[in-house]
């Protein structure tokens, strides 16, 4: 039978006792033996010290007839076994009897050589009994003395009573001893058992009772800890089933697998988009849900060193062949550093996405060609009117065919930047770089943009360059960057100002740096000068803004080409954007 | 030691016994209306109260058993001197008187009383006297030991002093008594001192202490042990009876004549013998083998010489 912790306590506790118990008991039997054979000695001694200091006058008078009457009252002493008086031969005068059979006889060898030279006492033990010998000296001479025999049976006796006892005594305490030992191991397992009952009711999913904390010890020390277990664990719980109610709430896919791929863990969002119930998916491989990556052979293999991808593009695999495209992002969790990897896979629908990039795609096509076409032939047609191939106009028409044309080569423009922020965007804006003096750009920019400075009574200061530092760009895009920057800074110039242009080098870095004099850019739009069609709030801002696309092309063509686009501005005291291009050695 | 016989000091004791005391272990008497006779035993003893204890029994055994001839009860008187039983016998107070032989020889001479019947004792009839000596003490006789000091035992023993005593005096030597033993004692006389026990006087011999003494015979070799290489006899008493009843004559003849039958047969029979044993290991009576007067003529002849001692 195997013993529980409560058993194992009273058996150990109990055996600790018991022995300790034996152990102390066979001390105190012996010590008190001791102390009981001391005592009689003791007595012995007394008894036969006083019964000597009787006999002196008549061993010394050789009374023996008064010694025979000292002796045998000695004799009637309790525990006394035998006592005869000697004399200085150590030949027996009398044993207290008439009859004195031993007399003459010699005593012990050993008590007449200590009789003959000591006046001490002389203490024998044997088996049964106790032999005191007391010899008496007068004047320097040896006259005797007397010999008392004590029995031991009285000694044994008192200390077989004295065992009994003390054994009694000890049983009891043993039984004492094994009752605390059952109320310790019942005081020490009752807060366990609690625990125990309490662990039960927490796997079992019943409700757990705070455990009373009786004790500032260990085991209230446990009691606490467990309550406070219970409690980081409800909380776990309700963070754990809000968790799960994000996970279920949110539209976007999410996949749990282990370290080779297998799924773990789904939300409904999966089971929707899939067409495949949660039961279904558990188990299987994520490659069996997502198509692997383009140019990678499965979504695991499309991960980085850290166990980590963002973006990937790739199609979840739905129920009855259907391929739903999706953007996913993997983070990795490790249980253990380099074991039990998981992977998260968070996974969004962009089907919907790339139907809007399609109608764009098809939008842009249709504005080129649609829109752009006639409006080639508009300009053309207009120019031919100005330069009067339709005659001669009045002053009236030529106002009109300049107003016709200025917003057709206005809507020119539109028609361009919508093209190139789309070119841009899809990425088939084609770059042709080459290796180019920077200054003649900037200059050649200055100069195409000089004329619609004028009309905006704005003029170029070219302040500072950087002779013979040369980039490698596509030096038209460079170019449509830079007339876009100089021509914005005309816009937003006053009337009659200049717009500075700087040009410098730092850390093999070109900055060229575009100042306008203007109002500058309020605060609540710094953030989106660089976002398509962003032109401002207020009026004055949007009148001044242009098609709100320049910025955002010229951002898009300057990070293709390696470079940076950036401004500082100040209310009231103007703007100045920088472009940072890498310098080509 | 011996001056206790010389205090004059006269204790008696009578008490009543018989019907005052425990019933008889005679059947007889406890059928019949016990007669109004008493019998008195007599005792000297300096301790008379132990002596009635040693006595009463005894005394009670023989009067239950004595109805038949008009005895109903028993008495015991204690008296601390011979002078004293020797009137009270003659006063009629004491019926019976039993003691040593010379005490009762001398009794005998002084009143009129009739010694009828011999005490054993220790199953002993008759005990004699030794007088001894250290083997290399240079006596060789009695004779030696003039000037010297001889050690007696109890002053009112017969083994002890008074025989001993008798034959030394008897030889011739003139005793005297000293109290220290290491007195100087003149060429022309013995100087005796009491012991007051047997085994001092053995021991004082062997010690030296005294140059011989005397002890009964019947305890010497017991007292000697296995020293008694180291001893000589210097002399033997006569054996004398070991003790002696006399019967006061004007005590009724048939009830002298009970008294006798009874005391003749009592260690015949259980409650006799167990009487006998508790007055002092008392073996038998019988008759004086040749007579009392035969008998106890060796002591007539040695009374004058303790008959001092004995009066006192």
């Amino acid at each position: 039978m195997r013993l529980g912790l409560k058993g194992r306590l009273v058996v150990f506790v109990s055996a600790f006792i018991i022995t300790f118990g034996v152990v102390l008991t066979a001390l105190s039997v012996r010590a008190q033996n001791e102390r009981l054979r001391h005592e009689l000695e003791d007595r012995g001694k007394l008894l036969t010290t006083v019964i000597a200091a009787n006999t002196t006058d008549a061993l010394a008078m050789l009374e023996v007839r008064e010694l025979r009457n000292i002796i045998s009252e000695a004799r009637d002493q309790e525990n006394v076994l035998d006592a005869v008086a000697f004399d200085e031969e150590g030949r027996v005068l009398t044993d207290g009897t008439v009859v004195n059979p031993r007399r003459h006889m010699l005593i012990s060898e050993a008590a007449f050589r200590h009789a003959s030279g000591s006046k001490s006492l002389l203490v024998e033990f044997d088996a049964d009994a106790m032999t005191v010998t007391k010899p008496l000296h007068l004047g320097g001479q040896v006259l005797g003395g007397v010999r008392l025999r004590y029995s031991l049976s009285g000694l044994a006796e008192d200390q077989a009573s004295l065992a009994r006892r003390t054994a009694t005594v000890g049983a009891i305490f043993a039984l004492l001893g094994v009752l605390a030992a059952a109320l310790l191991a019942e005081a020490v397992t009752r807060p366990l058992n609690e625990v125990i009952q309490a662990t039960r009711a927490l796997s079992e999913g019943k409700p757990v009772p705070r455990l009373a904390v009786r004790t500032a010890d260990e085991v209230g020390e446990l009691a606490e800890a467990f309550n406070e277990m219970t409690r980081k664990l409800r909380d776990t719980t309700v963070s754990r089933d809000y968790l799960d109610r994000v996970l279920e709430t949110m539209g976007e896919c999410l996949v749990v697998t282990g370290p080779d791929g297998t799924i773990t863990r789904v939300n409904s969002a999966v089971c929707n988009l899939s067409g495949v119930g949660e039961d279904e998916l558990l188990g299987q491989n994520c490659r069996d849900l997502f198509r692997a990556p383009h140019g990678h052979v499965s979504l695991l293999d499309a991960l980085g060193p850290d166990g980590s991808a963002q973006g990937l593009e790739t199609e979840l695999l739905a129920r009855g062949g259907e391929a739903v495209p999706v953007m996913i992002s993997v983070g990795a969790m490790e249980e253990n550093v380099g074991r039990n990897r998981s992977y998260v896979v968070a996974a969004a629908d962009i089907s919907e996405r790339l139907r809007h990039e399609q109608q764009k795609d098809e939008f842009v096509t249709m504005v080129h060609h649609e829109v752009r076409a006639p409006l080639t032939a508009v300009r053309g047609a207009i120019g031919l009117l100005e330069g009067g191939v339709a005659g001669e106009l009045g002053e009236r028409g030529q106002e009109l065919v300049k107003i016709a044309l200025r917003n057709s080569e206005r809507m020119g423009r539109l028609v361009n930047d919508i093209l190139a922020s789309r070119k841009l965007d899809s990425g088939r804006m084609e770059f042709h770089f080459e290796k180019v003096e920077m200054m003649p750009l900037i200059e050649q920019a200055i100069d195409s943009t000089s004329a619609y400075a004028a009309t905006h009574k704005v003029r170029f200061e070219l302040q500072e360059g950087v002779p013979g530092a040369m980039v490698r760009v596509d030096p038209d895009r460079m170019m449509q960057v830079l007339t876009n920057v100089l021509s914005n800074a005309v816009r937003f110039s006053p009337i009659d100002d200049v717009v500075t242009v700087q040009a410098s080098r730092s850390d093999r870095m070109l900055r060229v740096a575009v100042s306008d004099a203007g109002p500058g850019i309020p605060e609540d739009f710094r953030d989106h000068v660089f976002e398509a069609f962003a032109r401002g709030e207020h009026e004055d801002w949007r009148h001044r803004s242009g098609t709100g696309l320049g910025m955002s092309i010229s951002k898009g063509i300057i990070e293709e080409l390696g470079g940076t686009i950036t401004f500082e501005t100040e209310l009231g005291a103007g703007t100045t954007f920088l472009i940072d291009i890498p310098e080509s050695v | 030691m011996g001056s206790r016989l010389h205090l004059g000091l006269l204790l008696t004791i009578a008490i009543g016994c018989g019907q005052a005391s425990e019933p008889p272990p005679s059947s007889v008497a406890a059928e019949q209306p016990a007669p109004a006779g008493v019998l008195t035993i007599g005792s000297v003893s300096l301790n008379p109260t132990h002596e009635y204890e040693v006595v009463r029994p005894f005394v009670d055994f023989i009067a239950a058993n004595l109805h038949h001839v008009g005895i109903g009860r028993g008495e015991v008187v204690v008296v601390s001197s011979l002078s004293h039983m020797i009137e009270e016998l003659r006063e009629g107070r004491v019926d019976l008187f039993i003691d040593s032989p010379f005490p009762a020889v001398f009794v005998w001479q002084h009143t009129d009383v009739e010694p009828i019947l011999r005490r054993w004792k220790r199953r002993s009839d008759v005990y004699r006297s030794v007088v001894f000596t250290r083997a290399d003490s240079g006596v060789e006789s009695v004779v030696d030991l003039a000037g010297r000091i001889i050690a007696f035992g109890e002053p009112f023993s017969t083994s002890g002093f008074l025989m001993p005593k008798a034959a030394l005096a008897s030889a011739g030597l003139r005793m005297v008594n000293y109290e220290d033993p290491a007195a100087s004692i003149p060429g022309d006389r013995v100087g005796y001192v009491f012991s007051n026990d047997a085994e001092n006087t053995m021991f004082w011999v062997l010690k030296q202490k005294v140059v011989a003494g005397a002890v009964n015979a019947d305890y010497f070799e017991a007292l000697a042990g296995d020293r008694i290489s180291e001893l000589r006899i210097l002399l033997t008493t006569d054996a004398v009876p070991r003790n002696v009843v006399c019967a006061r004559r004007g005590l009724d003849p048939k009830v002298v004549q009970a008294i006798e039958d009874l005391l003749l047969e009592m260690h015949l029979n259980d409650e006799g013998r167990a009487s006998l044993e508790k007055f002092e290991e008392t073996t038998r009576f019988d008759r004086f083998p040749g007579g009392s007067d035969q008998d106890l003529a060796h002591i007539l002849t040695l009374l004058p010489h303790v008959q001092e001692d004995l009066g006192q």
